[in-house]
């Protein structure tokens, strides 16, 4: 089986006024791969196409040049119903003058299907999804959890090859969302469809992709799962996007001194710097008198000198966070800020004198034009 | 304190009623003016028991009564009321009802367009019909007169003196409503007409099973400004019909006010009944005006 699969060529999509005159590219000839069963997160900020290439991939919005296939076929030209997609969008979109059961039977009303079957099918996902007892109410007596339920309801019935979700949780308080992102994740588990979502939230990118796309202004920055993503970014943009708190990013360029290559921050006064020994070294080679960024997880930086790879930095403490497990400190060396991620066992103060020290093995440098990692 | 509040109740109190007087006493001098014993114009809002008399009411409904003749003699004559009052009730109600359906169909299909599909020059027609309807329509009287005129050489039943001549009319007047609906249609997610196309529906469905349910109050609002509107409309119908059967109330009413006899009392029972079709229509649309038809759909 294939049917599933979304293979994205080429896509461009620019939008244009009234006249038909060119007024923003909103996606840049973007290719991808979308595997048959494959949870395909795309993510990014707002305005970088991702909701663009869904609203295409479900036929709502016209392609411009490039091809989607689903499976074999090529649905450039298919209406959304004939595409084997179902769509959860991200308010909602039921019918407010239908009941819960109309909602969620309308498309196979209009597919005119036995009525046996519609009731069957109805009640059988509904039951599935805990709606089974307001199936006579509308959606207004409905909490946001339930609505957004009913809409799951309504793509599950139509037994779709891909399922689309755009932003489907952005509506929901924190704890519904913690809960609905189970439940999708649950439900592609039960159903092994292949699943595209969008969201522009990256911790619900990492913990419900099999791979995640990243985009921005149009383009594909990256495309890989969860930990490849957050462990080697291929450029600035996702190593900036992906975590939370960000990776330190520090601008400044390699200086060969007498113990040999050191980072130096480009700083007014005060920057720091760091000797840059093992896989970095290496790699900072070709760098030398040439600006590049470095970079450092928070959790990278740790209060305790492990090994001779760490190198301290002194610096005073600006606000600590503590969530109980671990401690967010927000610390300030000189003119730099660094964000850390200690253990929480001890509470910091504000202005409180600390050492960190950065596992330098766990550096990652990019090279400032191309804002590409430096491998 | 307790007297300052007392004064402020007093005054809000008197701006209200002298605001309900204003629009009441009229309306009351009317409708006594209907009752009245001979044809009197609206003045006063008192009757003494000898000068009531159901006879104007009698005339506008179609029922026989005695008209007296000469007071002094007592002569009397049976009246044999000759219907069109009626009938231009019945006509004005035909119109007006078509006409307000052509409204909402033409109105609502092109607020469609302007809300939901791109085309040329769409802001530039959208601002075009506004001021379009700046200008009085009855500025183009005479034009619809020729047109109508021609159109009746040719097509008779669209001619002057046709009803359907003079919906084809009022259906011309639509621009307000279509901003109207639209500015509705507006408020709308589009989302849930995305959904519908998803589910399988095609634009027409969408429209109809989504969106038109949805935008019912709207609908309603629109069915009954045309209904009144038309009800009341007097100088397009007074040029179209000038038949005296095929009238309209508003012109029939008018028609009763001649130069040299002028039937106050004919006059004001006609006014008094063109009231009931209008309050029953809006008591028939006053269900749909409801709010929160389109809550629980979306959520921005």
């Amino acid at each position: 089986m294939n049917d599933g699969a979304v293979h994205i060529t080429d896509l461009v999509k620019t939008y244009t006024d009234d006249r038909g005159r060119p007024t923003f590219t909103a996606v840049k000839k973007i290719n991808l791969e979308i595997n048959n069963g494959e949870f395909m997160v795309l993510v990014g900020p707002s305005g970088c196409g991702k909701t663009t290439t869904l609203r295409m991939v479900a036929g709502l919005e016209k392609i411009t040049s490039g091809t989607i296939a689903i499976g074999e076929r090529v649905v450039n030209d298919l209406e959304p119903k004939d595409r084997g997609i179902a769509m959860v969008f991200q308010n909602y979109a039921l019918y407010p003058h239908m009941s819960i059961f109309n909602n969620m039977a309308f498309g196979l009303q209009l597919a005119k299907k036995k009525k046996d079957f519609i009731q069957e099918t109805v009640s059988r996902t509904s039951k599935a999804l805990g709606l089974d007892q307001m199936l006579e109410r509308k959606p207004q007596a409905l909490s946001g959890g339930q609505r957004q339920r009913v809409a799951l309801g309504r793509a599950i019935v139509r037994n779709p090859q891909v399922f689309l979700f755009d932003e489907p949780l952005s509506n929901l308080d924190a704890k519904m969302r913690v809960q609905m992102r189970s439940e999708i994740s649950r439900l592609h588990a039960q159903l092994g469809n292949t699943m595209v979502y969008v969201t522009h939230d990256q911790v619900e990118a990492m913990t419900m992709g099999d791979r995640i796309c990243v985009m921005k202004d149009g383009l594909i920055m990256q495309v890989a799962d969860p930990l490849t993503l957050y462990r080697q970014p291929e450029n600035l943009f996702v190593a900036g996007f992906i975590g939370s708190p960000p990776m330190n990013l520090l601008k400044g360029r390699v200086e060969k001194g007498d113990g040999g290559l050191t980072f130096k921050e480009t700083a007014e006064e005060g920057g720091v710097s760091f000797p840059l020994k093992g896989p970095a070294e290496a790699l900072a080679a070709k760098y030398v008198g040439k600006p590049i960024v470095f970079g450092i997880r928070p959790e990278h930086l740790t209060e305790e000198n492990k090994n001779g790879s760490h190198v301290p930095v002194t610096s005073t403490i600006d606000i600590a966070e503590p969530m109980g497990a671990e401690s967010l400190v927000y610390l300030r060396a000189g003119t730099t800020n660094l964000i850390a991620r200690i253990h929480g066992e001890t509470l910091f103060h504000m202005g409180q004198p600390i050492t960190v020290y950065v596992n330098l093995e766990k550096v990652l440098l990019f090279d400032s034009e191309t804002e590409n990692v430096i491998r | 304190m307790r007297s300052q509040r007392l004064l402020k109740l007093i005054i809000a109190h008197t701006v209200l009623i002298v605001v309900c007087a204003l629009i009441l006493i009229p309306f009351a001098m009317v409708v006594i003016a209907s009752f009245r014993k001979g044809n009197f114009p609206p003045s006063t809002l008192w009757l003494n028991p000898d000068q009531w008399t159901f006879d104007h009411w009698r005339y506008v409904l179609g029922i026989p009564y005695r008209e007296i003749l000469n007071a002094t003699t007592g002569e009397t004559k049976l009246v044999n009321p000759t219907v069109p009052p009626l009938h231009w009730f019945l006509n004005s109600i035909l119109v007006a009802s078509i006409a307000s359906f052509g409204i909402i169909l033409l109105s609502g299909t092109s607020a469609y367009a302007f809300a939901r599909l791109k085309f040329r020059f769409r802001g530039q027609i959208l601002t075009g019909l506004l001021v379009l309807q700046m200008f009085p329509q009855i500025l183009t009287l005479t034009a619809y007169y020729r047109i109508l005129n021609n159109i009746g050489e040719h097509i008779p039943w669209l001619g002057l003196n046709t009803y359907a001549g003079l919906i084809l009319i009022y259906l011309s007047g639509i621009s307000i409503n279509i901003w109207m609906i639209k500015g509705y249609f507006d408020t709308i997610s589009p989302s849930m007409e995305d959904s519908a196309r998803i589910d399988g529906a095609s634009r027409f469905q969408a429209f109809t099973k989504i969106l038109l349910p949805m935008s019912a109050p709207i609908f309603a609002v629109v069915f009954i400004l045309s209904f009144i509107s038309m009800i009341s409309e007097y100088p397009t119908a007074s040029v179209v019909l000038q038949e005296s059967a095929n009238r309209t109330l508003a012109v029939g009413a008018y028609s009763l006010l001649d130069e040299h006899e002028k039937l106050w009392g004919h006059f004001s029972a006609l006014a008094v009944l063109s009231g009931v079709p209008i309050t029953i229509m809006f008591l028939l649309c006053q269900r749909f005006i409801i709010g929160g038809l389109t809550s629980g759909g979306a959520k921005e």
